[in-house]
Formats: C-alpha cells, sequence, structure tokens
C-alpha cells in the first residue's frame, strides 16, 4: 500500500468571471520511506495538489475530482469533516512556507504542539507538555522547556519553523507535506532546516514530500522528482537523472535557468514568455507557447504522461526524437 | 503588568483633569447666565446678589478649583432647576433607570449580535450571512425614534400587548430596552462579523486544520480569542453610551432617566448640574479606556509592554 495515491487529480475554483483550472490530470504516488520532489514555478498546481490531498480547499469555491485521492490507504475523497481530521496531523502532517504566520499569536508554542497531540492521542495535558519538551529537544531547539512557555512573536523564523517541524512530527506521522518550508527564511538558515528534515526522514523512515521552486533544495533533499507545469505533470523521474539528463523542454529550460552554472558574469537566463493562464490555458501541452521545439500537434492534444526510459516519464512527443537527435 | 496598570491610571488621571478644565472652559464660554431668562427678568441688582450668593461673581480658576474641591469630597452642588436636592441626589435617582435601560439594551444587544455576526462570518455568502448583514445595516441605519415609534405602534397600539410609556413596573421596561438594544446588536454583529472573517483567512487556522483540530475546536477556542481582541476596543465605550445614549429613547418613552438633564443643564446654565453630568461622562470613559487597555493586554501577548513573561 502507497503512503499517497494520486490519480487524476482535478481541482478548480469557481470564480465569477469563471473557472480557475488549478490542477488539470495529476498523477503520481509515495512509497513508504520514499522523499519525493515537486518543483514548479507558482501557479503551476504544486500547492493546490498538496492541499487538496489534505481537503485544506475550501469547498466550494474548490471542486475536488481524483479517480484515487489516498493516505495510507484511506481515501479522502467524500468523507466527513470529522474523518478527515482524524487523518491530519496523525497520517500525514504539514510544514508550511511562512512560520511567523502559521502559528496562532495568543498561545503559547508548547500549548499548540501540546493541542496537536490531544486531538489524536489519549494523554493527559501534562504528559503532551512534556512531549512537546521532548520535540522541541529533537528539532534542536536550546532550552526546550523553556521555549514551550514563549509566545510565537517572541522566536525568531527560524526557531518558528523548527517548532512547526516538531508540531509537526508530534503524531508520527506516515507523511510529511513540506510547502515551501525555506522559502520566507534565511539564507544560513535554510540549510540548517533542510539538514533537519533530512536527518528527521532518515531516522523515523516516513514518508516525504518537498514542494518547492528551489531546484537546489529538490537537488539536496529528496529522491525523486515530480515537476509540474501549468496544473499537469511534465516529468517525473529518479533526482539525479533528472539533473543530469532532463527529458523534458520545459525540466531542461528550467536547469538552465539556474543562476551560477558556469563562472563568470553572464545574463540571467531565462525561459522566454510568461506561464499559463489557469482560467485559459493553452490547448494542447501546456508548455507549447514556450517551448522551442513545439510543433503543430503540440498545439493541439496534450501529450500524456508515459514511461520514456527505466523509472522515468515524460508528458512530450518530441522526446524520443529528441534524445536520438543528443 | 502591574507597572502596565500604575502608569496606565496616572496617565488617565492627566487627562481627566485636562478634560475637566476643558469643559469648564467651554461651558461658561457659552454667553448668557442662569438667571437671563426672557420671560421673568430679574432687577440687576438682585441678579448680582443671586450670582455672588452662587459664586459665580468669582474669576473662573477660583470657580473652578472650588468645584474640583468640592467634587473630591463628592459634593458637586445644588442643581439651579431643582434647589430642594442636591447633585448627587438628582443623578443618584435619576441614574436608575438610564442604567436599567441601557444596561439591559446592552446585555441583550451585544451578545445577539455578537452570535448573528459569528454565524454571518461562519456561512459567509449564504443567505445567514446576509439576513444578517441587512439587520445589522438597518439597526444602524434607522435612527432610534423611528424603532420606538414603529415598537409603540405595533406592541401598544395594534397588539395592545404591552404600555406605550412611562417607566414604573417592568413590563413597561420592554418596549424602551428593545429600542436601546438596536444599537449595540447591529454594532456588534458587524464588528464581531469582520473580526471572525478576518481571523478566518489567517494562515495559522489552516495549520491549524492541517493539525487535525475539530472545527469546533478551532472556532471555538482559536478564532473567538483572536477576534475578541478588536472587539474589546469597542465593548466596554460602549458602556458608557448608557449615560448619553439613551436620550432619544427615554424622550420617546417618557422614561424618567438622565437623558432630558444633558439637554436642560445646558440650556438652563445649570453649572453645577452640567459639570457634574460630564465629569460622569469623562470618567466613565477614562475607566473604560483603561479596562480595555488591561483587557487588550491580557487576551493580546504582544502587547505586554514590560514583557514580564519573556
Amino acid at each position: 500500500m502507497r503512503l499517497v495515491e494520486i490519480e487524476d487529480l482535478h481541482v478548480s475554483f469557481s470564480q465569477h468571471d469563471g473557472l480557475v483550472q488549478a490542477v488539470r490530470g495529476v498523477s503520481f504516488g509515495l512509497d513508504s520511506g520514499e522523499s519525493l520532489g515537486i518543483v514548479g514555478e507558482s501557479g503551476s498546481g504544486k500547492s493546490v495538489t498538496c492541499a487538496a490531498l489534505l481537503r485544506l480547499l475550501r469547498e466550494p469555491p474548490a471542486k475536488i475530482t481524483a479517480k484515487t485521492l489516498s493516505l495510507s490507504g484511506h481515501s479522502v475523497l467524500g468523507i466527513s469533516n470529522r474523518a478527515i481530521s482524524t487523518l491530519r496531523g496523525r497520517v500525514a502532517a504539514m510544514v508550511f512556507q511562512d512560520p511567523m504566520t502559521s502559528l496562532d499569536p495568543v498561545f503559547t508554542i508548547g500549548h499548540q504542539i501540546a493541542e496537536t497531540i490531544l486531538a489524536h492521542r489519549k494523554v493527559t495535558k501534562r504528559e503532551a507538555l512534556a512531549q512537546a519538551v521532548e520535540l522541541l529537544r529533537r528539532v534542536e531547539i536550546k532550552n526546550p522547556g523553556a521555549v514551550t512557555n514563549y509566545y510565537p512573536h517572541q522566536l525568531s523564523g527560524g526557531m518558528l519553523q523548527r517548532a512547526m517541524i516538531a508540531m509537526a512530527l508530534s503524531c508520527e506521522p506516515d507523511v510529511l507535506i513540506a510547502d515551501e518550508p525555506t522559502t520566507a527564511l534565511d539564507v544560513t538558515i535554510q540549510a540548517q532546516i533542510l539538514q533537519l528534515i533530512k536527518d528527521i526522514q532518515a531516522e523515523t523512515g516516513m514518508g516525504l514530500i518537498m514542494i518547492t521552486h528551489d531546484l537546489g533544495v529538490i537537488a539536496e533533499t529528496v529522491d525523486r522528482v515530480v515537476v509540474m507545469y501549468g496544473g499537469k505533470v511534465m516529468e517525473t523521474g529518479p533526482v539525479e537523472a533528472i539533473f543530469s539528463a532532463p527529458l523534458h523542454p520545459y525540466t531542461r529550460a528550467l536547469l538552465n535557468s539556474v543562476p551560477g552554472q558556469t563562472a563568470g558574469k553572464q545574463r540571467l537566463v531565462e525561459i522566454a514568455g510568461s506561464s499559463p493562464n489557469p482560467s485559459h490555458p493553452p490547448a494542447g501541452c501546456p508548455f507549447h507557447p514556450r517551448c522551442p521545439l513545439a510543433v503543430a500537434e503540440c498545439r493541439q492534444t496534450a501529450p500524456p504522461l508515459e514511461t520514456k526510459a527505466a523509472g522515468r516519464q515524460a508528458a512530450c512527443i518530441r522526446v524520443a526524437a529528441e534524445m536520438v537527435a543528443a | 503588568m502591574t507597572g502596565f496598570i500604575i502608569r496606565r491610571t496616572l496617565s488617565m488621571l492627566v487627562t481627566f483633569i485636562v478634560v475637566s478644565i476643558v469643559i469648564f472652559l467651554m461651558m461658561h464660554s457659552i454667553p448668557g447666565g442662569p438667571f437671563d431668562g426672557n420671560e421673568m427678568p430679574l432687577p440687576d441688582n438682585i441678579r448680582d446678589r443671586l450670582m455672588a450668593q452662587l459664586g459665580l461673581d468669582q474669576p473662573l480658576y477660583v470657580q473652578y478649583l472650588r468645584y474640583m474641591w468640592g467634587a473630591l469630597h463628592f459634593d458637586f452642588g445644588v442643581p439651579y432647576q431643582s434647589p430642594g436636592e442636591t447633585v448627587m441626589g438628582l443623578v443618584a435617582h435619576a441614574w436608575v433607570p438610564s442604567l436599567v435601560l441601557g444596561g439591559s439594551g446592552i446585555i441583550i444587544g451585544a451578545p445577539i449580535g455578537i452570535l448573528l455576526g459569528m454565524a454571518a462570518a461562519l456561512n459567509r455568502n449564504s443567505w445567514i450571512d446576509y439576513v444578517a448583514s441587512a439587520l445589522a445595516t438597518l439597526g444602524l441605519t434607522i435612527p432610534v425614534f423611528v424603532t420606538s415609534t414603529l415598537l409603540i405602534l405595533v406592541f401598544a397600539v395594534w397588539l395592545h400587548w404591552l404600555p406605550a410609556s412611562g417607566w414604573g413596573e417592568p413590563k413597561r421596561w420592554i418596549l424602551p430596552i428593545l429600542a436601546y438594544a438596536a444599537v449595540p446588536l447591529a454594532t456588534y454583529a458587524r464588528y464581531a462579523r469582520s473580526a471572525m472573517l478576518d481571523t478566518l483567512n489567517k494562515p495559522f487556522v489552516t495549520v491549524l486544520r492541517a493539525k487535525g483540530l475539530s472545527e469546533r475546536r478551532i472556532i471555538f477556542q482559536h478564532v473567538l480569542r483572536n477576534s475578541a481582541i478588536p472587539m474589546v476596543t469597542v465593548f466596554l465605550p460602549m458602556f458608557v453610551g448608557i449615560a448619553t445614549g439613551s436620550i432619544f429613547v427615554e424622550a420617546m418613552f417618557r422614561v424618567p432617566g438622565l437623558g432630558a438633564y444633558f439637554v436642560s443643564s445646558i440650556e438652563k446654565r445649570d453649572y453645577p448640574l452640567e459639570m457634574a453630568l460630564m465629569l460622569l461622562i469623562s470618567m466613565l470613559f477614562c475607566i473604560s479606556y483603561l479596562l480595555s487597555d488591561i483587557l487588550y493586554a491580557l487576551l493580546n501577548p504582544r502587547i505586554r509592554v514590560d514583557g514580564s513573561r519573556r
């Protein structure tokens, strides 16, 4: 049984001026102990996919449909609020982008960790608080006993993100979903937080989904990558393969635009054009208006995600021909 | 926290003294005096003697200091319009109906308003939200004398359920209290709705859901507590309205409250009563702001200024 199973997920938001299609037929899975990175630019649907997995979107305006959408074998579609809340935090826990706004400002850190434990386990408040201290110690917070009595405004961003991770780990989830966990932090702190997440994953063997637009973060933390664009999966494969020999033209363009690969001053390479408008996505492959290899067929039908090599899939009709040429 | 309360109390006293001076000067800067009535003009010598008797011939600062010295000893003088009693005595008996009226109005109006606002926020863009918002807008925009007239028309004239006016026995209290409750109800519905919506849209609410807390716990523990912070600032000062806001309601229902004296004391240049009423309002405002600040600090850990919890 896979920890996460997503098959043909569609998420749309109805707005007064029409339907915004944020996710258009995404499928992927996560095995136990595996770490998966979802990479893509803003609006690619990567965060919405994971929010849909925990049913964190307000429905309506959001509308979620899928063939399969499940966490550790429990389908999350069509179940009650109560049923989903027993899965959240226990089966899958989440760490969010901005730790400064992710905690309730009027309760102490200890209270907020303890209430998570109390929501899922039959323990006393005192035991839950004692566990909170242990969890803070585990995420390498100095003086964890005192920190449990601190309010969020008394801690730095890095400390708060550690506390958020401690909170996410509090019920030993099968899957940890980290949605841009280092984007709001200083560069020096970013590496520490990533290392912490990696260490904890190695130690507990939980599954990890790391959502990011930062290819550096992906390279450092995950085994397998899902590249998303325009609400669809463009390419998936092992991280080394994706970085050394990207299949999809979008992945290639993305890797080309990472600054500082070659020495010396040079103009930053960018992908020409802009991301598709989710209210009116282009027909055919979402990347075709910006793709240097696009042919007439790309404009008409969206290519399916196909296995192109062992463990590697891409949604592009030009891949095979192009790979031979290269 | 103690230091914070002491500092706030001292600054409140300074404010109070400044306000009392301003009020005193403004009161005396209105032209005319208590014995300048036109219907029965007094001879000049008699008027001067009366003025001297009441100390009104003295320089203003002497009058002010005398009055405030008396006020410190709870002696606010004798009202010119009712020389048979003291200002204290008059306020003591006239304030009771105003307090009952305003107090019940707030006690009934505020909780219903808060519940209405909460229901609207939790069901935003549904019919509950639209009905609650419409009620709140009506409550704030229809003048209280129109509401009062409607209440009298329906419950007294048409249905004969309740007496149209007067005070005395409790069944006469119902209509004026209902009329009074409309404004706090509407104000609270609007504040509660916007404060709740504001909190519900905060990222930490999504985090609370992602932790697996029940919706009920999220709303009642986290969202309510956070929404209460902005609401505290409007709640207490509204109590001061008990002394002032019921002037119209009292007039419409002929309630023998304090309201009418605000107007008559200014009209008749009844300086002792006017000053006493103004001091009462200023004092209530000062105290309500002090209490709001303390409550605000208790609810909101970010502004416990002395950092004693650190």
